[in-house]
């Protein structure tokens, strides 16, 4: 196991590429899924079962396990990407807690509720960091393209983006899809660092905390999505108090936020050079602000 | 000549027991401007929405160059041919008038999935090309010089001209315009009528409109649709339709 | 055999049917998934047992003020948590959101101050089990059915024939004209979230007799959440249906197949239901005009 501050770091990591996942999925496209733990799952039982059975290099079980999870959400987005809001919240609950069941049930390829163990430790500093950057370079040219541009229509008015040719119903499941395999391949990360997974590290309140990160981090910002992620998973080490306070803590300031300033910690905005240089300059000049005058990335 | 873009006959179309429009039947030809007018909840808007494809007609058929548009998607009809406006401005209100256009311009964005994740190979030049038309696009409605503020903060009419030039993106061969004179005065009204003949002209249009404000309708309008409780009670040249008494009569009520 | 089963599951089918009310009827009012809705039953379970073992107060006292008290707490989280969203008019998911934050803070705050472990409720009732014809119905079990049957006989004679029913039909429809009408919709929509509570409440307590007190008992909420979407989201009978339904699949799947793949089944069962029926059983189907 690496050292304390390591493996904090470590932690951090990996929640990012999770929560980047859910960023573009509800962020940017306002999908709200409760089911993205089960892809975590299911990448890092994948990765793990590639590694340890057919000891696969780290790289391989990571795409094996974004492939699977892929796959899935594909089959999944198909059934479910019609419903409406709730509809489709309640539907990926339904198959977070199913994937669950189903793993805890699989005793002889998962090792069931008493989980897996024996996974390589592949995950170290080195691989964490190249991993981030990596899926925060793809995110960002992804939402920087005509995908994310298609995300964002989808986002701001469904029925305009039909209207311009966009084929929504194509490009949803797209986003569904790529936050599956953004979950998965943290997941394939946290069981090569853990060594041992057990089927509740994935549950309900993985995926309800990957959603509230995002809202808090500000939707429709991938720094505020990261940012927010640092600070939750670091915050409450930092604390170093009872794990019922720490959470009690949380929750009261998710509701504080949610009620006080929803636009979360940064808003629409991203972090970039030019922004901060309008904001610079705004806080010299003597003109008004006109709220509402945002820099569009 | 006359070749027709749009064709529809009998439509139906029921919402329960109500029924919005009924025996509706239209040829447009190509480039004519031709406008659908009656009094409110007269079933003009349903008309549209059948024919991109958000309703489905109970009854009838509607084609499109030859090819048939019900049960199609909305998205499906877009990519066809055939842009639209909408009565309450369905711009994306957070994004800049710049980027409202360039997400009309997806179809041009070619590159690959790889592309789009790495931003290498064609991906520069192909987005600095649509930025480009994008540009244009603004310049040719006469919003070149406010290309990065946001939507939601112009002034109404500019709004409906980014619509339509968002619209334009998509190069329609029939573009359908939801009262895009609503909430204007008269000098605004001009404004938009010589606007509209303008596009008519550089892009090759054909119009299809809906709309209250008689004078812009007059003007500019090869033919006319007049629609109540969703039967047509007049089709003809403004002319005709100006002096046919059912057309009065349900405007202004019954000579008494 | 088989009549045993279906007492069974509708008589935990009635329990969550209370919950899924509850839950239903902030659906409906507001449209938002009520997240805590299961955390305001468990400390309704944990206040009926403090009334009861602590206090020794009968049963049926006990019942009436943990009723209460999940009613009160019920109606303090939206005046604290979800008035100021509302009057943002931010998005329905924030209100969601932050029913998500408070259900952490009410499960952490009961874990700070009374501590993790489960409490069993002292016995009150007798544990008798009647037989009605060759199926046994443990005393429990009879009381808290006949409770939710009378309760939501109660809640439709509310809802249907009275003028507060009217007015909270009203502000669900429109709460803008409702307001403009002369309607205290902030009034009404606290009235609501009371009667919500003290349903939650009451299943709480009936839960916490049938099983044992923990801070996590709010996961049953889950079911209710279920039976509501499976009914139609803001549909109150639909959820009612719901719930049976789920009360007695569970007993079913659990007696012939397996307990383990209980949950499975009810999930899957319910992505059937909404391939077919997008919107649930009796849900309405809202389309966006253009």
């Amino acid at each position: 196991m690496a050292g304390y501050y390591e493996g904090l770091l470590i932690l951090v990591g990996i929640n990012i590429i999770a929560v980047i996942g859910v960023s573009i999925l509800t962020g940017f496209t306002r999908l709200f899924s409760f089911g993205n733990g089960g892809f975590m799952a299911i990448g890092a039982y994948t990765g793990a079962i590639l590694s340890t059975k057919l000891h696969t290099p780290l790289a391989v079980s990571i795409l094996g396990g974004m492939l699977m999870a892929g796959f899935v959400a594909f089959l999944l987005g198909k059934i479910t990407l019609g419903l409406k809001g709730d509809y489709f919240l309640i539907a990926t609950l339904g198959f977070g807690e199913s994937v669950r069941v189903i793993i805890e049930n699989l005793q002889g390829v998962t090792g069931g509720a008493r989980g897996y163990s024996g996974i390589p430790m592949k995950t170290d500093l080195f691989v964490i960091v190249i991993s981030v950057a990596l899926a925060i370079f793809i995110a960002w040219n992804i939402l920087h393209s005509k995908i994310g541009r298609n995300f964002m229509a989808i986002r701001e008015q469904e029925i305009a983006a039909d209207a311009i040719g966009i084929d929504t119903a194509k490009y949803k499941n797209i986003a569904f899809v790529i936050s599956a395999m953004f979950a998965a391949w943290a997941g394939v990360l946290f069981a090569h660092y853990f060594t041992f997974i057990v089927p509740i590290m994935f549950n309900l309140a993985k995926s309800s905390e990957m959603t509230i990160t995002v809202v808090i981090g500000g939707l429709g910002s991938l720094t505020g999505s990261i940012v927010a992620t640092t600070l939750l998973t670091l915050l409450p080490e930092l604390a170093r108090a009872a794990a019922e306070y720490r959470m009690l803590a949380y929750g009261v300031a998710v509701v504080l936020i949610i009620t006080l300033r929803p636009s979360g910690l940064m808003g629409y905005k991203e972090f970039s050079a030019r922004a901060i240089y309008y904001w610079v300059r705004d806080l010299f000049s003597r003109k008004a602000v006109k709220s509402g005058e945002e820099v569009s990335s | 000549m006359t070749e027709a873009i749009l064709s529809i006959q009998d439509l139906q179309k029921n919402f329960g027991g109500v029924v919005a429009t009924r025996d509706f039947c239209l040829e447009i030809e190509k480039n004519q401007i031709v406008g659908l007018i009656g009094p409110n909840g007269a079933g003009k808007t349903t008309i549209f929405n059948i024919i991109t494809g958000i309703y489905t007609p109970s009854a009838g058929t509607v084609k499109f160059l030859g090819n048939d548009l019900v049960g199609k998607k909305p998205f499906q009809i877009a990519q066809a041919g055939i842009a639209r406006t909408f009565q309450n401005i369905r711009l994306f209100q957070k994004l800049s008038v710049l980027d409202n256009v360039i997400m009309a311009s997806h179809k041009d964005c070619t590159y690959s999935v790889f592309g789009a994740m790495t931003h290498l190979g064609a991906f520069r030049k192909n987005e600095k090309e649509v930025r480009e038309r994008s540009m244009q696009l603004l310049e040719m409605v006469g919003l070149q010089d406010i290309t990065d503020r946001i939507a939601g903060g112009l002034p109404y009419g500019h709004q409906r001209r980014l619509e339509i030039a968002r619209a334009l993106a998509i190069r329609p061969k029939l573009l359908l315009l939801d009262e895009p004179a609503a909430g204007m005065n008269a000098e605004e009204s001009e404004d938009l009528c010589s606007f509209v003949f303008d596009l008519h002209k550089k892009f090759d249009l054909t119009i299809f409109l809906i709309e209250h404000h008689m004078d812009v309708v007059m003007k500019l309008c090869d033919e006319i649709t007049v629609l109540n409780f969703g039967q047509t009670i007049c089709q003809g040249t403004p002319q005709q339709v100006i002096a046919d008494p059912h057309v009065i009569e349900a405007y202004l009520g019954e000579e008494k | 055999m088989i009549w045993q089963q279906i007492v069974n599951g509708i008589s935990v089918g009635s329990i969550y049917a209370l919950m899924a009310t509850g839950y239903a009827l902030i659906y409906s009012l507001l449209g938002f998934s009520n997240w805590a809705h299961g955390d305001i039953a468990m400390v309704g379970a944990y206040l009926g047992f403090m009334f009861i073992a602590s206090m020794n107060l009968p049963w049926w006292a006990a019942l009436i003020l943990a009723l209460l008290g999940a009613g009160l707490l019920s109606v303090i989280s939206e005046r604290l948590a979800y008035r100021k969203i509302r009057k943002n008019n931010s998005p329905t998911m924030f209100l969601m959101i932050a029913a998500m934050g408070l259900s952490v803070a009410l499960q952490n705050f009961i874990l700070v101050t009374v501590g993790s472990k489960f409490k069993t409720y002292p016995q009150v009732l007798p544990v008798k089990a009647i037989n009605i014809g060759g199926v046994y119905i443990g005393l429990l079990d009879l009381i808290s059915f006949l409770a939710s049957v009378i309760v939501i006989i109660f809640l439709y004679y509310l809802i249907e024939r009275t003028k507060f029913g009217l007015a909270v039909k009203a502000a669900a429809a429109n709460m803008q004209v409702a307001s403009l009408l002369g309607i205290n919709v902030d009034r009404y929509i606290s009235l609501v979230f009371l009667l919500a509570g003290s349903l939650a409440g009451l299943s709480g307590v009936f839960l916490g007799m049938k099983y044992t007190v923990y801070p996590q008992l709010g996961n049953f909420a889950l079911k209710a959440f279920i039976a509501s979407v499976f009914g139609g989201l803001g549909s109150v009978p639909g959820a009612i249906v719901g719930a049976l339904f789920i009360g007695l699949m569970e007993v079913f799947v659990a007696g012939y197949i397996s307990a383990g793949l209980r949950d499975l089944f009810t999930f899957s069962l319910l992505v059937a239901v909404l391939v077919i029926r997008p919107t649930g059983l009796f849900g309405k189907d809202i389309q966006d005009k253009a």
